[in-house]
């Protein structure tokens, strides 16, 4: 453990490089929040003009500054909200929670936060997008819904290989590398249906970021990116309902204190029913099929005193698909997270968090007790994690704390019935300690320049009881055969792997209006998405290093220009590159067996990867008209022993041109229109050359062995939706209490039939022996019309 | 893939409920040389056996694949015996053998398969696994999931032997056509569809009975019922050794693509393998596939 003591040592060197104590400080705390219903702002600049300098709010709404004896004059400003300036006297510490009051005009308000006032170009960060519920509600969506996920693919770097696949790809990387957490708890399969929804409801949703770059040191475990969603706390003042119906499902959260300004709740559910409709119309589902998912989402906090607050939330979701009364298939998360925020002193804040986080899926097949075959797997992590904010002063913050994860994997637990008799054939159960510690500071070194560094320390080790198998090795490309085996006892470790992640940022100021920021950082993994279909899909199993399968590692570079275009920040504009190479990623033989199979990592192989691109973004924050153009050069790579000849291929979700362009105009006080529209390269696909016949059945061939060599049509797609505000005045002129809306929504205006993949087949009909066959080349797009939908929500 | 028969089913009916669509499309695609194309499955049924030797051609050239003639193909095993298979003067590429007396293919046997072609010597070694035999062939009344009219599905009935290994092809013929269609592809390794989940010595399981049926379409793309009054099913049950099971099974993944929604499930187009090796590894390459099987057998009419 080496590597740990060295951790320790840095530890503590960047402790004692802090600032010296010895002036007479204070501090100014507290915690801000909404006026309207309670909730705690995330991210709001409290500005002190005396040293033209302050800090954030935290994912509590907390902030902490630590400054000389003094008066000082502090701004809190919020967009959507009205700034708010104190005046204060700086003799002791002080505690200034603050509520910040909406803007009446608030609806103008529709931004992908790049924090207005404090605007990107003067803020640390970078390789990061901030979504408003607001601009994902306004997002013309598919069925009219509005969903977080569909919504983040409008961003720079964020792509996703076409409807019907599950996840997103964050600047080259795949759907597994992306860590997607609600309020801390990680989620496995972020999708509905699909990936036609996510598992977000936009109701429940209070702020979501995305990292690409620049990670800071408390986030780990993927390598392409960090989805952190944080849910609403639920109204601390009123009762409220908010909801909606619509062409796939509907909506209903129910808010609301429970000791008024002390602790409140939200409950939000969401189901699907496309199938009840069509039930008299479609047989199967007459006999007890079934097509639909629900979810439900709960959050309750409780504010004990000003120094102690608690908050239990957790989420249920589930998609049923059944052909029949028994038979089918089902799958979902569940997450349930318990935070305490503790504030030890004026400036030291603690965050603890416990997690249990499940993904898993089950199949049943067989009508009767005779023959059937039923599988589940499944994937359960705990997690306990402190985190520790040091607001050291106003120049430094310090963040270090710890993780552990333990994870107990399913990987089959299957049994069939064939003619009575059982068959047990499942998998022996894998168990993983994942642990971490870090620190990190951001550190304002002068007006022009501040830069933020970390250091992350990641353990794994792969537990008893469990078997270990060894491979021998054979042609690159083809099943490694087992040439032994060795079993451990409970608890025993058979395999352990430990890695440094530095994490390095900074932005200098360059002129008044633009700043130049970079940043380095290494991420380790050490869960591994295995899946080798088109797409992503919901029997993907997750799969831990072992010692066959070494944890992914990558290290990224990142340089980016950001530069406010007007005077009045209306307009921003930024470029950032980034290269990212990585280590130990994973790829599969021809005809691997992934599901139910012992020797699976027989069927892995392991390569190298590289992605490289170029980000550029307008975006015009505030007016009538809004929005953002996004443009990605691109490139994603991979190099693995097997496969195309070990020479350099194109990752399956690569490409070239990725064009966003997303619209919101007020047309009246009432009417709203939006747009959005995307245009991508089309994706790398593998098409034959030759073809031959073997016992009359006609099988492709690549006489060059290569894959990805040729790229599917371009994507592109226009969406519109209309936005109709329910009356505010009654016809008596008085103020409605309620409010709604109606959604009019257009996907894919134009109908065009973009392609998810091209497959290559003999035609259908039985061919008489003696004859020659038939082959063809067909196109699937998965949605190939215009899709219009209508929905309506209320509030009250 | 173990979830593909079962996924298409639940994929054929999610996408009548959303706004899927397919086009018949003609892309260009790279030209590449031919390649020598060996079709050597052969087995112990009585009468000649065949090997089939041609040329790959372009993917979309739908005609009768170019015959390699000329070429020496035999077959020795591990007794010292050398099968010669001779090309027939009438089906340019077929080679045949007929077994007689002394000189048949025995189960436990190991074979070898020479080709020589004009510049080429190729290849590869099989051996005959044992076979179960057919205990019966029932038929089922049922109803179609998808629309719900009455059909009549067939059903093979055979235990594998007790013993992790063995391999199966079930080659299934109604009214005497054999059913080759992609979708017809049915294997077994032991008892069960795969390698990964051994299912030894119990009856076959219920999907591998099962899919000795026809897969036929009307012209509005529903499952036509599998028997009618009057069809009668053969089934023949091949032993593979472990190696061609496994290139079936790719040749499965890589060939049965109905389209739809399966495609989600589906994996990237990739090559099969082959056990046709040249002596020469610089030499040109083969694909294909040499397997000696063993053969069980059984048939059964269906009347009302």
């Amino acid at each position: 453990m080496s590597h740990f003591r060295l951790f320790v040592l840095v530890f503590f060197v960047i402790g004692l490089t802090c600032p010296a104590w010895a002036q007479e400080k204070f501090t100014i705390n507290g915690t801000i929040k909404d006026n309207s219903n309670g909730e705690a702002l995330i991210g709001v600049t409290v500005y002190v003009r005396e040293i033209s300098n302050g800090t954030t709010t935290n994912e509590y709404g907390f902030y902490s500054i630590t400054l000389p004896k003094g008066t000082y004059t502090v701004d809190y400003s919020y967009v959507g909200f009205q700034t708010v300036s104190r005046t204060v006297v700086l003799d002791k510490n002080v505690q200034q929670p603050i509520e910040l009051v909406p803007e009446a005009s608030q609806l103008q308000e529709v931004v992908v936060k790049g924090e207005i006032e404090q605007a990107n170009v003067e803020n640390l960060e970078m390789s990061t997008n901030k979504l408003e519920i607001k601009t994902i509600l306004r997002t013309p969506m598919l069925f009219g819904e509005a969903d977080l996920l569909r919504s983040l693919q409008l961003l720079p770097g964020v792509s996703t290989v076409g409807e019907g696949a599950s996840g997103f790809n964050v600047r080259g990387g795949n759907v597994g590398q992306n860590l997607i957490l609600l309020d801390e708890a990680p989620v496995y399969n972020s999708s509905h249906l699909f990936g036609f929804f996510s598992v977000f409801n936009p109701d429940a949703v209070k702020d979501t970021k995305l990292y690409k770059g620049a990670i800071p040191s408390r986030y780990g475990g993927r390598l392409a990116s960090i989805l952190d969603v944080r849910m609403k706390e639920g109204n601390s003042k009123k009762f409220e309902v908010t909801g909606g119906i619509g062409t796939v499902f509907s909506r209903l959260a129910v808010e609301g204190p429970i000791v008024k300004d002390k602790a409140s709740f939200i409950i939000a559910a969401r189901r699907s029913y496309i199938d009840v409709l069509a039930r008299p119309f479609v047989p199967i589902l007459e006999n007890g099929g079934a097509l639909n998912f629900y979810d439900l989402t709960l959050k309750t906090n409780y504010d004990i005193n000003r120094r102690n607050k608690i908050y239990l939330s957790g989420y249920f979701g589930r998609d049923v698909f059944r052909f029949d009364k028994t038979q089918g298939f089902n799958w979902g998360n569940a997450t349930a997270t318990l935070r305490w925020n503790h504030l030890f002193n004026e400036r030291l804040f603690l965050n603890v968090t416990g997690v249990y986080a499940d993904y898993d899926y089950a199949l049943q097949f067989g009508k009767d007790e005779r023959d059937r075959f039923s599988w589940n797997s499944s994937i359960t992590s705990y997690i306990f994690r402190p985190q520790f904010t040091y607001f050291i002063d106003s120049r430094n913050e310090l963040t270090f704390g710890a993780d552990a994860t333990y994870y107990s994997f399913i990987p089959a637990n299957a049994e069939g019935v064939t003619n009575g008799d059982v068959v047990e054939i499942s998998l022996g159960r894998k168990y993983n300690l994942e642990t971490s510690v870090y620190a990190g500071n951001a550190q304002k070194i002068s007006e022009k320049l501040s830069i933020e560094y970390g250091l992350r320390y990641s353990y794994f080790q792969y537990l008893g009881p469990g078997t270990e198998y060894i491979y021998g090795d054979t042609i690159p490309g083809l099943r490694k055969p087992v040439i032994g085996s060795k079993t451990y006892g409970s608890g025993e470790v058979i395999a352990q792997y430990g890695n440094f992640e530095p994490r390095f940022s900074f932005r200098v100021q360059a002129g008044q209006r633009a700043s130049i920021k970079g940043s380095y950082n290494r991420m380790a993994q050490y869960l591994h998405l295995i899946s080798n279909t088109t797409a992503s899909n919901p029997l993907d199993v997750w799969n831990p290093t072992s010692n066959n399968i070494k944890p992914q590692l990558a290290d990224q570079f990142t340089l980016g220009y950001f530069r406010d275009l007007t005077e009045d920040k209306k307009y921003e504009f930024s470029a950032e590159a980034y290269y990212r190479t990585t280590q130990n990623q994973i790829d599969y033989i021809d005809g691997a067996d992934l599901l139910i199979n012992q020797y699976l990592e027989g069927d892995l192989l392991s390569g190298i990867g590289r992605a490289y691109g170029l980000e550029l973004y307008v975006q015009k924050k505030t007016g009538r008209l809004n929005g953002w153009v996004s443009y990605t050069l691109g490139r994603s790579e991979l190099k693995v022993d097997g496969i195309n000849g070990g020479q350099w291929y194109e990752t399956r979700f690569n490409q070239l041109h990725n064009l966003k362009l997303a619209a919101f105009y007020d047309l009246t006080s009432r009417w709203q229109v939006s747009a959005n529209f995307i245009f991508t390269s089309g994706t790398p696909t593998t098409f034959p050359t030759s073809r031959f016949t073997q016992q009359g059945i006609l099988i492709p061939y690549n006489a060059f062995e290569s894959r990805n060599n040729v790229h599917m049509p371009d994507y592109h797609r226009l969406d519109i939706s209309f936005r109709l505000e329910g009356k505010k005045v009654k016809k008596n002129g008085k103020e409605r209490k309620n409010s709604d809306y109606w959604v009019f929504s257009l996907y894919n205006v134009y109908a065009r039939r973009n392609p998810f993949s091209i497959y290559f087949s003999q035609t259908d009909q039985r061919t008489p022996a003696g004859q020659a066959i038939t082959s063809q080349a067909t196109q699937l797009s998965i949605i190939g019309t215009i899709v219009p939908s209508v929905s309506y929500n209320f509030k009250f | 893939m173990k979830t593909s028969k079962h996924s298409y089913l639940l994929l054929i009916f999610a996408s009548s409920l959303f706004y899927s669509c397919e086009d018949v499309i003609d892309p260009t695609l790279q030209s590449a040389d031919p390649v020598v194309v060996v079709d050597a499955w052969i087995n112990n049924l009585p009468g000649a056996q065949t090997i089939t030797l041609t040329w790959t051609q372009p993917y979309f050239e739908s005609q009768i694949p170019p015959a390699i003639t000329g070429a020496t193909v035999s077959v020795s095993d591990d007794q010292g015996k050398n099968f010669l298979f001779i090309e027939n003067v009438t089906k340019p590429g077929h080679y045949e053998w007929s077994p007689s007396g002394a000189d048949t293919l025995r189960v436990g046997g190991k074979y070898w398969l020479t080709v020589i072609t004009d510049s080429d010597t190729f290849q590869a070694q099989s051996y005959m696994g044992r076979v179960p035999a057919i205990d019966s062939i029932t038929y089922e009344e049922d109803e179609n999931i998808a629309t719900g009219d009455p059909i009549v599905r067939a059903e093979f009935w055979a235990t594998d032997p007790v013993g992790t290994g063995d391999a199966y092809w079930i080659r299934s013929f109604k009214n005497g056509v054999p059913l080759l269609k992609p979708g017809e592809i049915n294997i077994a390794f032991d008892a069960g569809v795969s390698i990964g989940g051994p299912t030894d010595g119990v009856m076959f399981v219920a999907p591998v009975r099962r899919r000795i049926n026809a897969v036929d379409r009307d012209e509005d793309d529903q499952l036509l019922s599998p028997i009618e009054n009057g069809d009668s099913m053969h089934v023949q049950i091949h032993s593979l050794t472990v190696a061609a099971f496994t290139y079936l099974n790719e040749v499965s993944i890589q060939t049965n693509r109905p389209g739809g929604f399966a495609e989600l499930f589906a994996t990237p187009l990739a090559n099969v393998s082959t056990n046709i090796l040249n002596l020469n590894t610089n030499g040109r390459k083969a694909v294909g596939f040499f397997n000696v099987s063993a053969v069980s057998a059984a048939g059964k009419r269906y009347v009302e």
